[in-house]
């Protein structure tokens, strides 16, 4: 009896997970994909190779869906803390065309972002707490 | 022609009197509680949506098809008809002679008696038209400011960010696409092919707006106006409607007064046994025009 009941409720979770994931709106796409570049960036498992050609992949996901998120008229005075937090940093939320605009690479241009950049490390030491 | 019954000289100028006399005092009283044929529009969020320029035009169209409309258009299907009818008696009053000549003259003046109670009472329905409208178009301001004030400042600061952040990706989406796929192997996608086309044709169906000549928007008196702006003009419209119509209420006061002094003065040329020849004009559809009816006996 458990059994089946678990069954059904798989079956039931498969049918509504794709839906779930079809409602999402444009800014959900744009942050997965853009947790998905930052993955692959920093992912120590990928070989040089994989990870050029993954974060090529979502770069040029991330192009469009940067573009649809800021052309998206439902999101325009959307008041949520997802979409103001959003619109609050365009450099890291628009990582690409900001890293473009800026003239940089995506990860230094990330890192700068999130406040770390080549002097920071340089002059970091290494050390105990 | 028709020939009225001859009433005695003072029961002919009585009558007009009292009519002018009736005129003058129940037309105001008449108009502040008239009650007849309505028009309710309703101030809904379609009209709000629109732009300025065709929510006249929703408007107009609302109105033609109220029960006030077709007053109103009946009203001056009758003021024409009965202008035409006073035109007519005019001119016959011109070759006519001795006792129709007379005739002619009391005929005269109850037409015009009956041409301005149909005045009266288009006038009545113009005014409800205009303060309807007003209304109206007070309402949908009242709503529209509602709206702009549910805009938190948090929000305006949301706006605003968004408008930025869509200037900059303007800015930059050229460089990004030249940087990123021209120079490499790599081709546009799907979306930037299918939305640069949308928007090839996005831009030439706004230029076919632009140029059509039943575009209000194109002409420069509209330029540049906000929807409040627009309202603020309209009901300044109704409001120039209401003046005026203050002004032909005056006017229609000075007809009665002089249907009044034509029944006195009938009434001594009858007694005297002369009758005064003097109406020539060209009288013109419009109350302004129907005053060549009324300076004239």
């Amino acid at each position: 009896m458990k059994i089946r009941t678990l069954i059904v409720g798989a079956a039931a979770c498969a049918m509504i997970l794709p839906l779930a994931a079809a409602k999402a709106g444009s800014l959900e796409n744009l942050e997965r994909e853009r947790a998905m570049l930052m993955q692959a960036m920093l992912s120590a498992d990928l070989s040089p190779k994989e990870r050029q050609s993954k974060v090529t992949l979502s770069r040029n996901r991330l192009i469009d869906l940067e573009r649809m998120v800021l052309r998206d008229k439902k999101l325009v005075g959307h008041n949520t803390p997802a979409v103001r937090a959003a619109f609050e940093n365009y450099d890291l939320t628009f990582l690409v065309h900001a890293s473009v605009e800026r003239d940089r690479a995506l990860l230094d241009h990330w890192m700068r972002q999130v406040g770390v950049s080549t002097e920071s490390l340089m002059n970091a030491r290494i050390g105990r707490r | 022609m028709e020939r009225l019954p001859i009433l005695s000289p003072s029961k002919a100028a009585l009558c007009a009197l009292a009519a002018a006399w009736g005129l003058g005092l129940a037309g105001p009283a008449l108009a502040a509680t008239e009650a007849g044929p309505d028009w309710a529009p309703a101030s809904s969020e379609r009209l709000i949506k629109l732009p300025g320029s065709y929510l006249k035009k929703a408007v107009e169209r609302d109105f033609a098809k109220s029960g006030l409309a077709q007053a109103l258009q009946e009203a001056e299907t009758a003021m024409r008809l009965k202008h035409q009818s006073l035109q007519d008696i005019q001119e016959a009053m011109e070759r006519a002679d001795g006792q129709v000549r007379v005739d002619l003259r009391h005929r005269f003046l109850a037409e015009k008696r009956a041409y301005l109670d149909l005045v009266t009472r288009q006038q009545q329905l113009r005014r409800k038209q205009a303060l309807t409208k007003i209304k109206l178009y007070e309402r949908l301001m009242r709503k529209l400011g509602f709206k702009r004030g549910a805009m938190t400042p948090q929000k305006v600061a949301l706006v605003e960010r968004q408008q930025a952040a869509l200037r900059r990706l303007n800015a930059s989406s050229m460089r990004v696409d030249t940087k990123l796929f021209r120079s490499s192997m790599g081709k546009e996608s799907k979306y930037a092919v299918a939305y640069a086309a949308n928007l090839a044709a996005i831009e030439r169906l706004n230029a076919a707006i632009t140029a059509h000549p039943m575009n209000d928007e194109a002409n420069g008196e509209m330029a540049g106006m906000s929807k409040e702006d627009h309202l603020r003009g309209l009901v300044a419209a109704a409001e120039a409607e209401l003046a005026n119509l203050d002004q032909e209420a005056g006017i229609l006061g000075l007809m009665a007064k002089l249907v009044s002094l034509d029944a006195l003065a009938l009434s001594d040329d009858v007694a005297g046994g002369t009758a005064d020849g003097d109406e020539d004009g060209a009288p013109n559809q419009g109350l302004t025009k129907a005053v060549d009816l009324f300076v004239t006996r």
